[in-house]
């Protein structure tokens, strides 16, 4: 029996691997020529190989609960390291020569299109642009890292799938071009973080999985609202009524994009400004709520500090990286006009997301929490990057996404090392730890460090190119987010220096460990914080490998249609 | 009233029923097959060794109807096999005559051009036929396993099971034959009969299980208050009768007779006795669909009644109600220009429904009655949508109309077939978890499902399938239903906005009809309502299981078989749903 069993394993094993390798042989070939990388490896097969290994693992005995889990911890690591090799790939020109920094508004690398339900005008649309691309990086480099990271807590059979499917889903959204399967994986990556948090989830993991499902889906619906009644505003078409088509409309957003330019450069603002405001505010509340902002908030600190390590990670790496993508691709490509109006929204939700969440930092003693309202003044600063409305802004908007992208799931990994060793999260309740678990201290002053704004490392250029670009747009008032960063100083450093440094020779220990020896972080651990280090390092000295698309897609939307809006004045 | 996009149908025949030839029995296949199953279901289980002596001889004549009966048709589990047989074989025939070639039938009570309309099979019908039939089949299915019958069973229980083996499935095929009957009928009366034909199976079926008090309570309740309904309905056609002289839908320009939707249409102003008919009428049919304030008796009689019933309930019977109320609101009484009269009123008690539904859920512990109000919910959701049909030619003072309400009304009509055809799949589904619960004991609150996730993880994940699809959660077909519903609403609310904003005239939010709001109410609802669907999840993948409900849960292959389908149909009509839009559209095209 147990030969029949690894022999199933090794059997799935290989057939996905065969699949994986073999399937660009098949794969359809678009008008440049490129191989579809996008759609079944990196969208598909993460979510289907996930809810099969879920599937056979739900069916198995439960005294092989020992013997499964190695195994399909290793299918999982093996498909995402296969997704990160893709998508380096990509990076890096080994599967297709892609210049990434050549950005036009609307054009789109990998762009494939295949005909899902007609009958509605919906299709299966894909592409990567500048900003996408970098986020669908991001993803596949944070799967591998959290599967390492947590590889040998006792997590069951199902984590690691769920993981997988996480990112599967979390890709989907950001290669999506057609409004429909936008919304579709936007909701789709709610599920497994629900039961990530649900069944490895903190004491109060019943009430903050509940609290994030509803409080989420909430804000989204209002944003299918928009969704639907942007679709019904665009004008019927009898050449899509003849192909079957029964409204005459599609969900595609770049034919929406088309029409969009086309306004802008005939100066009126298109669907109306009126509806354009409206349609506006519908998705700005999803995004919103997704990014987190102040006021639409208070679902993130629960979320953060009931889910275990892997679902932190991704849900702060990733996941409200989401709502900052959402404004860049649907906000500012399509709604330019209305984005011009609400400036003044934008820019005091940010500033108000980012002075609240330093503020409220100061007075945490929860160290998950501390860093969940760290993560919301760093979206604030986001929202701030938009709200220049400069190409320089919103390019150190992305990367700001991206480097807090990097730096955050290294913040989390170290509170959920600190959560799994010492048992507690309290910030007080130990002093001195460089002295008995050093790497665990190392990573902390890093991810502290490197959260603050560091030079050298990711996160200080973004924060200067928003701060520079902010400069540009409102001048001397840049003084109030440069405060306002000090204050973050301030509050990794005093956490800092409590939980590290103080304590005499042998520090101490927190009751919760109960005079046991203080352990040190496994090998694990460390891999998979070393790694996200060398990332934050990475692109700290060298981050033009993303950043040049960056600008680039930001110079691309702005030559594209929002010179016009601003000139014009809409 | 004529649409511009008039499906093509290949012919429209007309034929007397019961006349000579076959074309009666071609154009109602199903119903023949149902009332054959019928006939077999009564006459087989009844073969026996009886005779019947000729009178003063001694020849005893067998009659092979009563006495001892052979054990070969009197097996208890027959029943269950004919029925199936008799269900799957008209799903068959209603299937294959959707075909793009298919006929449209009008059965006449005469012959000639003179004669009435009574009945009309056409691509309307045909989706309903397939949907009633496909959730009768699934509750069939499950009931063997439900209600199981046993060739060798000593206990009272068996014993009582296995005698009402003919009844049960007599019941759920008489069912069938009314809701065909509804979903063709062109006459008002027809309409009336298959409803009391189907509607008076139901009452017995859901006081069923009459051991348990709750259930003989909901039984009675739903009986008393659906007949009180039905005659007031009846009150209200018999008042039509008075003021039109028949109860024929459509007019029949050979004889000149007038029938009931052109007599509306010319109708100057509102007069009162049609009005007041109206009225009753739709009193009927919200009954049916389980309308506020015409709903208190159904969480009973959905907690009261066996779960596979509890479902047919929530699916197939509402969708009779929905036909109902298709018929009158939209044939009926919707006129060719202007808005409609009762789109407040409907647009009122849709929002009041569904906000009833969605907060009663949320405090009932009960699964089934959750259930129930959940499905109370999404009549509100189907309400909504309609109420939005009815704004039909709005603007006026704003000099934009709706150019093309009818395609909005299509589109609107077509969401909510959709939406009916598919709550098979998931609400049903969800019932038939709890009855597959119910195997092992009374299902009245939630300690039944606690820790589902650890007995059976696969039947913890398709309840959890059905939870996220009544919430309208993507990719699953809640969401794809939902969506269409909104979409419909939108449609028509926006109206002709596309064009003006084409022109370059601005439009802005307060220009859209206020049944656009309505879809706000909608979402709004859908995210009330998200909580108590989590809540059972949380509770399946959460907590420990109870002390009596440790061990594996029952095999009952039939009714897992039924569980996966229905899961396996979520998925697949929220990812796929093309072909069923299609067909959807094709039934909406009949009636508009």
């Amino acid at each position: 029996m147990r030969d029949r069993e690894f022999a199933l394993i090794a059997g799935l094993l290989a057939i996905s691997a065969v699949l994986m390798y073999v399937f660009p042989s098949f794969a359809v070939e678009n008008s440049a020529g490129q191989i579809d990388w996008v759609t079944l490896p990196l969208v598909a097969f993460p979510i289907i190989a996930g809810s099969v290994l879920m599937a056979f693992a739900s069916m198995q005995p439960y005294r092989l609960k020992e013997r499964i889990g190695q195994p399909i911890k290793l299918i999982s690591l093996a498909f995402g390291l296969m997704m990160l090799g893709i998508s380096s790939g990509l990076l890096f020109g080994w599967l297709e020569s892609i210049n990434w920094d050549l950005s036009q508004y609307n054009r789109y690398e990998l762009e494939f299109e295949y005909a899902w339900m007609q009958s509605i005008g919906v299709s299966w649309h894909v592409g990567l642009d500048g900003l996408s691309f970098s986020m669908v990086w991001l993803t596949t480099v944070l799967i591998p890292i959290v599967m390492i990271t947590t590889w040998e807590e006792k997590m069951g059979w199902y984590h690691h799938p769920l993981i997988l499917m996480m990112g599967g889903a979390l890709i989907g959204v950001f290669v999506a071009l057609d409004f429909f399967m936008f919304y579709v994986f936007w909701e789709l990556t709610l599920v497994p973080m629900f039961f990530l948090i649900l069944k490895w989830g903190g004491d109060d993991r019943r009430y903050a999985a509940q609290k994030f499902f509803i409080y989420t889906f909430s804000g989204s619906l209002v944003m299918l609202l928009g969704i639907i009644t942007l679709y019904f505003l665009q004008p019927s078409s009898q050449a899509l009524i003849d192909q079957g088509v029964l409204t005459g409309r599609t969900f595609d957003m770049t034919q929406m994009a088309i029409g969009a330019q086309a306004a802008a450069n005939a100066d009126i603002a298109w669907l109306g400004i009126n509806m354009q405001k409206a349609l506006f505010l519908t998705f700005l509340l999803g995004f919103l709520v997704k990014l987190p902002a102040v006021p639409f908030h208070t679902w993130l600190p629960d979320a953060h500090v009931q889910a275990p390590t892997a679902g932190s990670m991704l849900l702060a790496g990733v996941m409200l990286k989401m709502g900052g993508y959402g404004l860049f691709r649907v906000c500012a490509t399509l709604f330019p006009e209305a984005l011009l109006e609400y400036q003044w929204l934008l820019l005091t939700i940010g500033m108000v997301s980012l002075v609240y969440g330093s503020f409220v930092c100061l007075g945490q003693t929860n160290l998950k929490r501390l860093v969940a309202f760290s993560s919301v003044s760093h979206m604030g600063i986001i929202l701030l990057g938009i709200a220049t409305m400069e190409p320089l802004g919103f390019a150190g908007a992305i990367f700001m996404m991206f480097a807090h992208g990097i730096i955050s799931p290294l913040l989390f990994a170290v509170a959920g090392a600190f959560k799994h060793h010492y048992h507690t999260l309290e910030i007080g309740s130990m002093r001195g730890m460089a002295k008995h678990s050093p790497w665990l201290a190392t990573f902390m002053m890093f991810g502290w460090m490197a959260s603050l704004g560091l030079p050298l490392l990711a996160g200080f250029v973004a924060e200067i190119t928003v701060l520079i670009a902010f400069w540009k747009a409102f001048g001397w008032w840049v003084i109030l987010p440069g405060i306002t960063l000090m204050v973050t100083a301030a509050y990794y450093i005093w956490s800092m220096q409590k939980t590290i440094f103080e304590g005499g020779d042998a520090g101490e220990m927190p009751e919760s460990l109960g005079g046991k020896p203080a352990p040190d972080i496994s090998m694990w651990e460390v891999s998979g914080m070393m790694l996200l280090a060398m990332l934050t390092v990475l692109f700290g000295v060298l981050p033009w490998i993303f950043f040049d698309m960056m600008t680039g897609y930001a110079f691309g939307l702005f030559d594209g249609i929002l010179l016009n809006v601003i000139g014009g004045g809409a | 009233m004529s649409s511009a996009g008039v499906l093509e149908v290949a012919e429209v025949t007309r034929v007397q029923l019961f006349s000579e030839g076959g074309d009666t029995w071609l154009a109602l296949a199903p119903e023949v097959t149902l009332l054959s199953g019928l006939v077999l279901l009564f006459i087989v289980p009844n073969l026996g060794d009886a005779k019947w002596r000729i009178p003063l001889t001694q020849v005893r004549f067998p009659v092979l109807f009563g006495g001892r009966r052979f054990t070969a048709t009197s097996d208890p589990r027959l029943p269950a096999m004919l029925a199936i047989a008799t269900l799957l074989l008209a799903l068959w025939q209603a299937l294959i005559s959707q075909g793009a070639d298919a006929k449209t039938w009008l059965l006449t009570s005469g012959s000639g051009a003179e004669a009435n309309i009574l009945l009309r099979v056409d691509a309307f019908s045909r989706i309903f036929e397939i949907m009633f039939y496909a959730a009768l089949l699934l509750a069939a299915v499950a009931s063997i396993d439900r209600l199981p019958a046993r060739r060798a069973g000593s206990e009272i229980q068996q014993l009582i099971d296995n005698r009402r083996q003919v009844d049960f499935y007599l019941l759920l095929l008489m069912t069938a034959f009314g809701m065909s009957i509804v979903t063709m009928s062109m006459d008002l009366f027809v309409l009336f009969i298959g409803l009391e034909i189907a509607s008076l199976s139901i009452y017995v079926l859901v006081a069923f299980h009459k051991e348990t008090p709750e259930g003989a309570e909901g039984g009675v309740k739903y009986f008393i208050v659906g007949a009180v309904s039905s005659a007031v309905a009846l009150y209200g056609i018999s008042l039509l009768y008075l003021w039109n002289g028949n109860l024929q839908l459509l007019s029949n320009s050979a004889t000149g007779q007038i029938g009931l939707v052109e007599r509306w249409s010319e109708m100057e102003s509102l007069v009162g006795l049609p009005l007041i008919a109206f009225c009753f009428v739709l009193v009927g049919f919200a009954f049916k669909v389980s309308a506020a304030p015409f709903h208190f008796a159904a969480p009973d009689a959905y907690s009261g009644a066996s779960s596979t019933v509890a479902g047919i309930l929530a699916t197939a019977s509402k969708a009779m109600g929905f036909i109902g109320l298709i018929r009158i609101l939209v044939m009926l009484a919707a006129p060719a220009d202007g808005s409609a009269v009762w789109m407040f009123g409907l647009g009122v008690i849709a929002v009041v429904t569904m906000t009833w539904g969605n907060l009663a859920a949320l405090s009932s512990s009960n699964p089934k009655r959750m259930l129930a109000y959940s499905s109370i919910a999404h009549a509100g959701y189907m309400l909504a949508a309609l109420a939005a049909l009815g704004a039909w030619a709005w603007g006026g003072e704003n000099d934009v109309l709706n150019s093309a309400p009818t395609d909005a009304g299509q589109w609107i009509l077509t969401a909510l077939i959709f939406h009916l055809v598919v709550l098979v799949a998931f609400k049903l589904g969800a019932f038939l978890v709890l009855a597959l619960l119910e195997t092992e004991g009374e299902v009245n609150d939630t300690a039944p499902l606690a820790g589902l996730a650890r007995r059976d993880p696969i039947v913890a994940v398709s309840m959890f399938i059905f939870m996220l699809a009544l919430a309208g959660v993507p990719p699953l077909a809640g969401f794809m239903s939902k969506f269409l519903l909104i979409s419909g609403v939108v449609k028509m609310s926006a109206g002709d906005a596309f064009v003006a904003i084409a022109a370059g005239d601005g439009w802005s939010l307060g220009q859209m009809h206020w049944t656009f709001w309505l879809a706000l109410a909608v979402f709004l609802n859908s995210a009330l309502s998200l909580f108590y669907y989590l809540r059972i999840g949380v509770i399946m993948f959460f907590e420990v299981p109870s002390e009596d409900r440790r061990k594996p849960l029952n095999k009952a292959w039939f009714l897992r078989l039924s569980i996966w389908a229905c899961a396996i149909g979520t998925v697949i009509f929220g990812v796929w749903s093309d072909h069923l839009i299609n067909l959807c559209h094709n039934a909406a095209l009949a009636v508009l």
